[in-house]
């Protein structure tokens, strides 16, 4: 009887781990994370069918990503390849985990059209330790639908703050639920991509251009939060806004009821695909008088150093790069090409709203620092308290000057 | 445990010695267990907690810097007595509803296994998994409570559970209720079917009334049981994370970080090892302190 339920239990273990991981020794271990699944997934199955090693892909949810490959990191276990949020590159650049490719790279024949914010961040000191992998811009998304019945020109989206302010109103008094603008206020990183370019189109900053400090006491910061907070308080947004920490960031916009809000390239496809009935339009997210700006984020690609199969994962990044994936996977699929020689294609000469897209990601910018989970991601840390107690709380200049403490502390070491 | 039995004067035949020995190997297993996966982990957390250990690159000795620090850690002691907060709201009610779920299904009779059944489903759900399931129930945009609500009419638009810290606690307490009061019930039932069936019967045949069996001879019976579960309920109350992590994100304005919470970011946010080991052992402590006290409170000879 024992003997059988041990037998049993072996058998069923054997099979559990068979389902788990068909991995072998020599595959090439890739993780990303799951925002990018829907591109990345189909590109995998792509290489896996006539290429050698094959890839064995981990998809993780976004908001773990750095902690788990911190902690792989830190374990001594890295996977061979890792595509990581653009932003992140500094902190594990700096740490000394990732390897230097600065030769490879420069031995690509488009090595010069690469992404440059990517570029930029994944250069540390003279070196180059990660290239770009795919591109991620940020924008005004506006429902014309709601603008043509607000009695709005539906071909001219706001230009500036009080273009912006104006037409969130004429949106908001059309009532039955319908609001004028939305934000995902509890979400530090929505709105590093979608606020910070309303900053930086009226010429301010958050960070210094080396990243070593803030620059939240300032002129441009406070305007653009007091015009949320006005936002907010004229009862533009609905009541979710406060609360949302990110679930709803495009979810709320596929009601049909939000006027506005700032998104992502990734919206675009997403809205084509799963809501053809909202007729929408992509505009560049503005500066207060005029001007605009955008979030040039993604992935960028590189070998975390302690990887097995440096050289076999190298010629899996070198494949990303290629016209074959940029084009006929990733824009496709909806996605940026990071190649600017590949900007223009057969995909986005279909839909001119990715036109936009590209352009707001050539013409972008992104902060660099390596403490920018801690500043801006952490849901608990002082980016996103500031923008709560600015918006919905007592006030913007005591949460910014709170904020530019706090972020003074963080940058200045512990 | 080898010594004591040795030490009974004039017993120490053979035969009591091959069966100490027996006994030794018999609890081997578990003693190299408690090794592994407990002696091991303790003794190395205090020694990360006397380091600067990053998670990422190399610890340096650091003597007793961590605890300094923590000393002068508003946000480490403000998340201690959150944590309190939350226990001391958490446990009356879930104490409540157990004990009555107990009284309700103590009793054969039809159905009673059903119901039984039903209260302690949620308890075999994993902590993570059940909080995802609420958060999203909690959700404005697409949350089923919320929806409920606006169809019944009770409410006008849709309810925002993390609007307030208030509000954010109650929707926890909640959640927790759902998930956890199945397993206080079957910790009570175990001890109410302890209880032998002829005082209650006795007390029966002298006229006592349910309510009055209940209070007279159920209540003082169950101590033990009590204790246990008062402790078991406690210490998991202090130690709650997946709940706050997953729902509230600690917020409105950080208001409901949990200290596990707090000794998670400071482990994996800012990847301090070293200063997040040391929060565990001062978080060790209390819950040792807490426990000596909650079981000489209890104890049947008092």
């Amino acid at each position: 009887m024992m003997a059988k339920i041990v037998k049993a239990g072996i058998a069923a273990l054997l099979a559990v781990a068979a389902l788990g991981s068909p991995a072998r020794a020599d595959d090439i271990s890739f993780w990303v994370r799951a925002s990018d699944s829907s591109f990345v997934e189909p590109m995998v199955k792509v290489w896996n069918a006539s290429h050698e090693p094959k890839v064995k892909l981990t998809v993780i949810p976004n908001d773990d990503f750095v902690t788990k490959f911190g902690t792989a990191v830190g374990g001594g276990a890295p996977p061979d390849v890792v595509a990581i949020d653009l932003i992140f590159v500094p902190a594990f650049v700096e740490a000394g985990q990732m390897m230097d490719i600065t030769k490879d790279v420069q031995a690509l024949p488009f090595a010069r059209s690469l992404s440059k914010g990517h570029t930029q961040l994944a250069t540390y000191q003279g070196k180059q330790y990660a290239v770009p992998f795919s591109a991620e811009s940020s924008f005004l998304l506006y429902n014309k639908g709601l603008f043509k019945q607000a009695g709005l020109d539906p071909t001219k989206p706001p230009t500036n703050w009080a273009e912006l302010e104006s037409a969130s109103k004429k949106i908001t008094a059309l009532g039955n639920g319908v609001k004028g603008f939305y934000f995902s206020g509890a979400c530090g990183g929505c709105n590093i991509f979608t606020f910070t370019p309303l900053i930086w189109a009226s010429g301010g900053d958050v960070l210094t251009p080396d990243g070593k400090a803030a620059t939240l006491d300032t002129p441009a910061v406070k305007k653009a939060l007091s015009l949320y907070r006005r936002l907010w308080e004229a009862g533009q947004m609905p009541s979710g806004a406060k609360n949302d920490s990110g679930a709803n960031f495009i979810a709320a916009f596929f009601t049909g009821k939000i006027g506005m809000t700032g998104s992502g390239a990734f919206s675009i496809g997403l809205l084509k695909k799963e809501h053809p009935e909202i007729d929408f339009g992509v505009t560049y997210l503005p500066g207060e008088k005029g001007g605009w700006s955008s979030f040039s984020g993604g992935d960028s690609i590189g070998i975390p150093a302690g990887s097995k199969h440096a050289k076999e994962a190298w010629e899996f990044i070198k494949w990303c790069l290629t016209e074959e994936v940029q084009v006929e996977q990733f824009a496709k699929n909806n996605s940026i090409p990071i190649r600017e020689d590949l900007a223009d294609n057969a995909f986005s000469k279909q839909d001119a709203r990715f036109a936009i897209a590209a352009n707001a990601m050539a013409h972008g910018k992104a902060p660099y620092s390596k403490h920018f989970n801690t500043l801006i991601n952490d849901p608990n840390g002082p980016w996103l308290a500031m923008i709560q107690e600015a918006v919905f709380g007592k006030g913007v200049d005591p949460a910014v000057s709170t904020a530019q403490q706090e972020f003074t502390r963080i940058l200045g070491g512990k | 445990m080898h010594a004591r039995v040795a030490a009974i004067p004039g017993t120490r035949s053979r035969s009591a010695r091959r069966r100490a020995r027996a006994g030794l190997i018999f609890v081997l297993p578990a003693v190299l267990f408690t090794v592994v996966f407990f002696v091991v982990p303790l003794g190395m957390t205090l020694w990360m907690s006397l380091n600067d250990w990053p998670l990422l690159g190399k610890p340096t000795f650091a003597g007793l810097d961590n605890y300094a620090e923590l000393l002068h850690d508003r946000s480490f002691w403000s998340s201690l007595l959150f944590t309190a907060k939350y226990t001391l709201v958490v446990t009356p009610p879930l104490f409540l509803l157990a004990f009555g779920l107990a009284l309700l299904v103590q009793r054969p009779g039809r159905f009673v296994g059903a119901f039984r059944t039903a209260y302690f489903l949620p308890v075999v759900i994993g902590m993570a998994v059940a909080s995802l399931l609420w958060a999203w129930m909690f959700n404005d945009q697409v949350g089923v409570l919320s929806d409920v609500l606006l169809k019944l009419g009770w409410v006008a638009e849709p309810v925002q559970w993390m609007d307030s810290t208030g509000t954010a606690l109650g929707s926890i307490v909640m959640m927790v209720l759902w998930k956890a009061t199945g397993f206080t019930m079957v910790i009570l039932l175990v001890g109410m079917q302890g209880i032998p069936e002829d005082l209650s019967e006795a007390a029966r045949c002298d006229g006592a009334s349910w309510l009055q069996r209940t209070r007279y001879v159920t209540v003082p019976l169950l101590r033990r049981t009590f204790a246990l579960a008062l402790i078991i309920s406690i210490i998991g109350s202090f130690l709650a994370f997946e709940q706050f992590y997953i729902i509230t994100h600690g917020g409105p304005h950080n208001s409901t970080i949990t200290v596990v919470y707090w000794i998670y970011r400071a482990a994996f946010t800012w990847f301090r090892l070293g200063y997040a080991a040391a929060m565990s052992v001062i978080l060790l402590t209390i819950l040792v302190v807490l426990s000596v006290l909650q079981l000489h409170l209890l104890r049947d000879d008092a």
